[in-house]
């Protein structure tokens, strides 16, 4: 055909973009243009007219062309007059039809395949956040009680507080209440946890670190506790590296840790480590009431309890068991359970093994805070001027100095007495006060303290007689405004190399 | 800026060779961007703050250098990052030093054109708790004990790699005992220092000095009585001069160095035209600092399109771009500035990556006619870790 012989609408339709059909009253295909031809390119010498639209479906079908028609009853219960055509290329067309008024059909391939994908986005996106809202109910609902427990129990407390008689009334009601606090802080740092695992938030940052420092840690927290409970809590020592994520391990083990604490009134708790194969298994083995073989697996799920009035007396919320699961799903390091009613519980993690030499540290930015020649190391700053000494203050720290100043220059007795420590070193401004100097003060410092310590004075009057006298004092000097190379290496010299300050001068 | 008097002299004349033969290489392939290159050397001498800030005031009035490229020079502490900040050229040293990430910290607009070629002296002490702590894991040496005895230097380079040391130690599983000892000059009395570490029963003794001759002065008095320790010392007991003096009471001691001549075909062909060139006693371990660095700076001026004068910053601010974008595998292994810090990344230390970081290597010294054993770390070690002699000995004498 050719566009010269058509007329207006005949033009129209075969130069119409969209595939577009005709079909009869009994959907024989009548006419197509050639934008239906190109979707349909799938039959030998041409798609024929005629053709059933059942048949022509099957064809398309068959050819590989098409996946899927998808075709939802229309609203009186009749054939779906706009099914959806799934593409092999993934493509989704939809096809529109309308009746004429001679019976005759008139259909549409529209593409609909953006629109498609995103409502199957939104569709995720909302199952995603019902599954979450369903979580959360099930939690709040859950929590609810717990956390109504310990309200209950503060809301009696703080009445009896104001009506007690006596101190010891007094504390006693405010240890409670310290109590009912802490298993609310508990409970909700637990909530939190849940609620960052539903939501999909933990995301874990692998490093090869050393177990030591997640066992030192686990010390810190666990020793007092343990102690205070007459229970003897021993960290048996390891020199491995693993690889995992050191502060979602921290949190799995230190959950053991915690509920074997708990559960365990009279013996031990043991922290130790095994190698097995390329892994490290972390033991918390204690000498606790033990659980029995049926409740191995439940003790993991959601607010499992075995007794409900044993763990109201212990303050447990069924949950840490759960968030470890969890975390160790995350982390894919299997959990462990051995125990037995009477003989004590034994938990254990395995984590692989990591390279020694891949062991970070846990220090995120090297810098001379933590590695520099002067790190650790204590100054007392006397200057007035508090421009320049919060410039020098800074600094200092910055090379990992921890910086005191003299509270009262007018009482140096009280203020060398209210020092956080004693100085490795004083740096102080010649002329302080307009009356005071820096090097009379330094003298009066050093008497005080039980071992003098060596000084350096900085000044903006450059008469060279005075930086003599101050010299001859015994004291080097710096002129303002004094840079970080040349009080590096007079500190350097004073701390550490003082035969050579003679050359500096 | 080289020391080529004093007591660096033997360095600086290597750093001196290593630059003058990438500049030849440079030169016979045309230049940088068509330009030839033309050396200018300053002895930095004692290598103090004032001959070193003079030094680089030279070189840029007198001389209007595009820019400086050094070994080392261990006393200015970074003051000549000033005079070179104001010229805004570049400037790539191998200085060692820590205090180079605090100085670009402070102000990385001012500094954008300084460079620290090889990691700081920090990453000695970290990467040594970590060596023994592998020996020590995979079996190769059991030691009778996890204590470390630490001796330190005057130099803050020497306490800085002590501290490190002394703050890891534990993690990895060690103890250190007695605490670093730190020594106000290099001439004590080193029997009266090594009874005291006796005392302390450490299985290791790290002394973190790096001058070649006083390790070799410490390194006789150690074998007059030897203490049954691994024993360590920094990279200038790899010097021809340390062996010279020690011979080979040496063998079997550990050295490191966070910069060094790998020994694979690159190594091994740079060494040998390095000799051709300069002499057989020469030591290409040393002169391949300044070479690595020159072509790294050709590299990026290449990329950058110019060599830029002083007070061209536009020229140097792209001519920096470059350096911190291209990483280069040099004969010594792949110099990779930290973007932060504008220092080279060691490898293990701080990253897993052979091909991204500069390869921080041990040694343990064999008889002085052989070249050291390269110990660790994979995959640039080819060689095994040997029990010292000395410790066999006190094994032997144990079993007695």
């Amino acid at each position: 055909m050719t566009a010269a012989g058509q007329s207006l609408p005949e033009q129209a339709f075969a130069g119409l973009q969209l595939p577009l059909s005709y079909w009869s009253a009994d959907l024989r295909l009548l006419a197509f243009n050639p934008a239906f031809s190109a979707c349909f390119d799938c039959f030998k010498g041409g798609i024929p007219l005629g053709i059933t639209r059942a048949k022509f479906i099957d064809e398309v079908e068959r050819a590989g062309l098409l996946v899927q028609v998808e075709a939802a009853p229309s609203d009186d219960g009749q054939t779906d007059v706009q099914p959806k055509l799934y593409f092999s290329d993934g493509s989704v067309y939809q096809l529109q039809s309308w009746q004429g008024p001679d019976g005759n059909w008139t259909a549409l391939c529209v593409d609909i395949t953006a629109a498609h994908r995103n409502e199957r986005a939104l569709r995720k996106a909302k199952d995603a956040a019902t599954a979450a809202d369903q979580s959360k109910s099930r939690f709040l609902r859950a929590a609810n009680h717990d956390l109504r427990q310990p309200l209950a129990a503060l809301k009696i407390l703080i009445y009896s507080c104001i009506a007690a008689q006596t101190d010891d009334d007094r504390q006693q009601s405010l240890h409670a209440m310290e109590v009912s606090v802490a298993i609310m802080e508990d409970l909700l740092g637990a909530l939190l946890n849940i609620g960052q695992l539903d939501a999909g938030k933990i995301r874990p940052s692998i490093q090869t670190f050393q177990i030591s420092t997640v066992l030192d840690r686990l010390k810190v927290q666990f020793d007092y506790q343990a102690r205070e409970k007459g229970l003897k809590f021993h960290i048996v020592p390891s020199t491995e590296a693993v690889t995992s994520d050191r502060i979602l391990l921290e949190r799995i083990i230190s959950n053991f840790v915690s509920n074997a604490i708990r559960y365990t009134d009279v013996g031990r708790v043991v922290v130790g480590c095994r190698r097995v194969g390329g892994h490290l298994r972390i033991h918390v083995i204690d000498t606790g009431p033990g659980i029995p073989e049926e409740f191995h697996q439940e003790i993991f799920e959601e607010f499992f309890r075995i007794s409900k009035h044993q763990d109201k007396r212990r303050h447990s919320l069924g949950l840490g068991l759960n968030i470890s699961q969890r975390l160790a799903n995350i982390l894919g390091h299997p959990i462990t359970l051995k125990s037995m009613v009477d003989r004590g519980s034994n938990f254990a993690i395995e984590v692989p093994l990591g390279n020694i030499w891949h062991s970070t540290i846990g220090e995120p930015e090297i810098n001379e805070q933590i590695g520099g020649e002067f790190a650790g190391l204590a100054c007392l700053l006397i200057e007035d001027d508090p421009h320049v000494r919060a410039a020098l203050s800074s600094l200092l720290q910055r090379w990992g100095i921890s910086v005191d100043t003299l509270a009262n220059l007018n009482d140096i007795p009280a203020s060398v007495a209210a020092l956080e420590r004693q100085p490795d070193i004083i740096v102080t401004d010649y002329r302080l006060n307009r009356e005071l100097l820096g090097t009379e003060i330094v003298n009066e410092v050093n008497e005080i303290l039980e071992k003098p310590c060596p000084a350096l004075v900085i000044t903006a009057d450059t008469a060279p007689q005075l930086i003599e006298s101050i010299r001859n004092q015994g004291y080097p000097v710096l002129i303002k405004p004094v840079g970080p190379p040349g009080l590096r290496v007079m500190m350097h010299n004073l701390l550490f190399e003082p035969e050579a300050i003679a050359e500096l001068q | 800026m080289v020391p080529l008097t004093g007591t660096s002299a033997s360095d600086g004349r290597e750093f001196r060779n290593g630059l003058i033969l990438a500049v030849e290489e440079i030169n016979e392939r045309g230049g940088i961007v068509g330009r030839p290159v033309e050396p200018v050397f300053q002895d930095t001498g004692s290598q103090s703050a004032e001959a070193v800030v003079r030094a680089a005031r030279t070189l840029i009035t007198t001389h209007g250098v595009s820019a400086i490229i050094n070994g080392y020079n261990i006393g200015p502490q970074n003051s000549e990052y000033e005079p070179i900040a104001d010229a805004g050229i570049i400037y790539i040293h191998h200085n060692t030093l820590l205090q180079h990430h605090d100085t670009v910290a402070s102000d990385p607009e001012r500094y954008f054109g300084c460079f620290m070629a090889d990691p700081a002296e920090y990453w000695y002490g970290q990467g040594f708790i970590k060596f023994l702590s592998w020996l020590r894991d995979s079996g190769r040496w059991r030691p009778r004990n996890r204590k470390i005895a630490i001796i330190s230097g005057p130099k803050p380079y020497s306490i800085v790699i002590a501290n490190a040391m002394n703050a890891c130690a534990k993690q990895f599983g060690w103890s250190t005992d007695p605490a670093p000892i730190i020594l106000r000059n290099l001439q004590p009395d080193w029997q009266n220092i090594l009874t005291r570490v006796r005392e302390a029963d450490p299985a290791v003794l790290a002394f973190t000095h790096f001058h070649a001759g006083d390790l070799a002065k410490f390194h006789l008095e150690f074998m007059k009585n030897p203490l049954p320790v691994l024993l360590y010392l920094q990279y200038g007991a790899l010097h021809k001069s340390f062996s010279n003096i020690v011979g080979t009471r040496a063998r079997g001691t550990i050295v490191g160095t966070v910069i060094g001549l790998l020994r694979d075909d690159l190594g091994r062909s740079f060494a040998q035209k390095y000799r051709q060139r300069f002499g057989q006693s020469s030591t290409p371990e040393v002169g391949c600092q300044p070479y690595v660095a020159l072509h790294h700076y050709a590299i990026a001026a290449g990329v950058a399109g110019a060599v830029g004068n002083p007070g061209d910053f536009g020229t140097n601010r792209r001519i920096a771009r470059a350096l911190l974008d291209i990483p280069y595998r040099s004969v010594a292994g792949t110099i990779r500035f930290h973007p932060k810090w504008q220092a080279a990344i060691p490898y293990p230390d701080a990253t897993n990556d052979p091909s991204m970081g500069l390869p921080h290597l041990f040694y343990q010294l064999r008889d002085p006619e052989d070249a050291p054993a390269l110990i660790a770390p994979e995959p640039f070690s080819d060689s095994q870790f040997e029990l010292p002699p000395w410790l066999g000995a006190a094994i032997s004498e144990g079993l007695k």
